[in-house]
């Protein structure tokens, strides 16, 4: 008998009347995990501590919907004894000494750990390929990407090995890869979840968020993540909430913009004609759907590839080879071992955006990249915020393209920034964004849609996004058992 | 001819970044850093903005902890996390001047 399959109200109700235990589950996610092993969903399992803990929760109150449920983390999130890589050479034996905030959320809500998904190495790329552990493969064709930087998450949910996935998302990464895999990936509003022990990358970016199969188990999951954190000064301080309250509810009234941008030509014909014929479902329903301009959109990608590289090569001069992670050997000095070590341990994809990121902060180059971008994006921001003066929400396609070959050439460094050039406004400007499936090519890919809201509005996101799923009502499972 | 920087220019940000490169690495990012640093010069493009700076985005109120002594890591866990270290102490290479027995 299969439960990771069905829906999460229904595998609480079977928890609560002890008809499966949380070891059933677990088992069960191992199993599945094997069977998709060519996936390279993970990094590391976690089966041991896992099981252990399923066995520990036996006899205890089923006193929440997640107890007892497997989830899946990036391997860019610190777990207390459990190897976190982040996808690269350097960090190959790093076994962390403390959880992130959001692992003590989850184990509050009595969640196991069942392994930490695969990525492009420190969150860089947009194919996880650069991962050190070989890239994962997508489940609707094994010949493709699943996108990235949080491919392993997408991977694991589109597969349906367990119900739960957290991803980061610091120009797209939950939202894109979901988008190629056809599952639900949120990033909440800058804040939102506290970043204490998600490894840095570009900090004013950095966002950690749910990845599911459906809007209402990823509003679930977003419930027991959020919250202020003393550990994180920019961990917002919000009144308690509940993300599912407005799923189920019509949307009629609602103002929806499309940015012009988000349709333009960069856009393949198919993905616009997906994300067009959504619109016309949406106008039917009673919303009205606006096609809008966002003054500074067109100037995101290289205002994020300033700020998210000069942030990367500051974060990861913690690098260094003396306190924690790999060392290289046979050095003559403490500047050798700093040169050696960095230079075998990071990857190409890293090695390029650190070096372009040092020049882009040095001396005076600082003034005229990074702090210029920082107005910029200010500017844009506000932008935004006009928008949201008329309209609840803004649509528009996540990915230009549908997944593409794992083949696909590597040499133009610009081609994981162009990947995710409809989704870095989205953390330019702080906004909660979200993935949601709305149909497929003509290879039967996923092609997703995402719907972006003001700060702090992730709840009328997952209304629409819960509408939309609803009325599509696609086939969401590769292979089609559901 | 492809546009490419000296190879000076890569050594340059490599040494900023302490990063080693081999030589054929280096030939490789003369290439790819360029392409990069030009697609950063469009900035200069863009007119008409405000001079405010956006640390980041966040519409919280900065809120700093109390200055209180709390739990911390255990000293011994962080120093036996150093890939070398001797009792209480993370041993690093020698600072000024090498090693002999490197």
């Amino acid at each position: 008998m299969k439960y990771l399959n069905k829906s999460i109200t229904e595998i609480h109700e079977l928890l609560k009347n002890k008809t499966i235990t949380p070891v059933d589950l677990v088992e069960e996610a191992f199993e599945n995990i094997e069977k998709n092993k060519e996936l390279n969903a993970y990094i590391t399992l976690n089966k041991e501590e896992a099981l252990k803990e399923a066995k520990e929760l036996e006899g205890k109150e089923v006193d929440n919907l997640l107890f007892g449920l497997p989830i899946a983390v990036k391997d860019n999130i610190i777990t207390k004894g459990l190897r976190t890589t982040c996808g690269s050479h350097i960090l190959e034996n790093f076994v962390p000494i403390y959880n992130a905030t959001v692992v003590e959320k989850i184990k509050a809500k009595h969640m196991i750990i069942i392994g930490k998904t695969n990525m492009d190495e420190f969150a860089m790329g947009s194919s996880s390929r650069t991962s050190y552990f070989g890239a994962p493969r997508n489940p609707w064709n094994k010949d493709k990407i699943c996108g990235g930087s949080s491919g392993g998450s997408a991977a694991t949910i589109a597969a349906r090995d367990v119900l739960f996935a957290i991803g980061s998302d610091t120009g797209g990464s939950i939202r894109q890869p979901a988008s190629y895999t056809g599952i639900v990936g949120m990033k909440p509003t800058y804040g939102r979840i506290s970043r204490y022990g998600l490894v840095a990358f570009a900090s004013s970016l950095d966002q950690m968020g749910p990845m599911t199969k459906n809007v209402y188990e990823n509003a679930v999951l977003l419930n027991a993540l959020v919250g202020k954190d003393e550990k994180d000064l920019t961990s917002a301080r919000r009144e308690e909430e509940d993300f599912t309250r407005f799923i189920g509810k019509d949307i009629k009234g609602m103002k929806i913009a499309v940015p012009n941008f988000l349709m333009g030509d960069i856009v393949s014909k198919e993905v616009k004609e997906k994300i067009k014929d959504t619109i016309q479902l949406l106008e039917k329903s009673g919303a009205t759907v606006d096609y809008v301009d966002i003054k500074y959109l067109e100037n995101a990608m290289t205002l994020y590839q300033i700020i998210a590289m000069g942030e990367a090569s500051s974060n990861l001069a913690r690098f260094d080879g003396i306190r924690y992670g790999f060392q290289a050997e046979n050095i003559k000095n403490i500047e050798e071992m700093y040169l050696e070590t960095r230079g075998q341990g990071f990857g190409e994809e890293v090695k390029r955006r650190i070096m372009v990121g040092s020049y882009l902060l040095s001396g005076e180059n600082a003034k005229v990249y990074y702090n210029k971008a920082l107005s910029i994006r200010d500017d844009m921001r506000k932008e935004f915020k006009k928008v949201f003066e008329k309209y609840d929400l803004i649509i528009g396609p996540t990915t230009v393209t549908t997944a593409y070959d794992l083949t696909d050439p590597m040499d133009d460094p610009r081609k994981s920034f162009m990947d995710d050039v409809l989704v870095i406004p989205v953390n330019m400007a702080g906004l909660p964004g979200m993935n949601i499936p709305v149909g497929f090519d003509n290879k039967h890919m996923p092609i997703g849609m995402q719907i972006i809201g003001n700060s702090f509005e992730e709840a009328k996101i997952y209304q629409l996004g819960s509408f939309i799923e609803k009325s599509l009502n696609l086939e969401l499972t590769p292979g089609g058992e559901k | 001819m492809e546009e490419k920087l000296t190879r000076e220019e890569v050594l340059h940000v490599a040494r900023l970044a302490r990063i080693q490169l081999s030589e054929e690495e280096i030939e490789k990012y003369q290439v790819e850093l360029k392409k990069l640093l030009k697609d950063v010069e469009k900035i200069n493009d863009v007119k008409g903005y405000d001079d405010d700076i956006l640390i980041a985005c966040w519409d919280g109120n900065t809120e700093l902890r109390k200055d209180e002594e709390g739990e911390m890591l255990d000293p011994k866990q962080v120093v036996e996390n150093a890939p070398h270290h001797a009792g209480n102490y993370i041993e690093v290479p020698v600072v000024i001047g090498e090693s002999e027995g490197a």
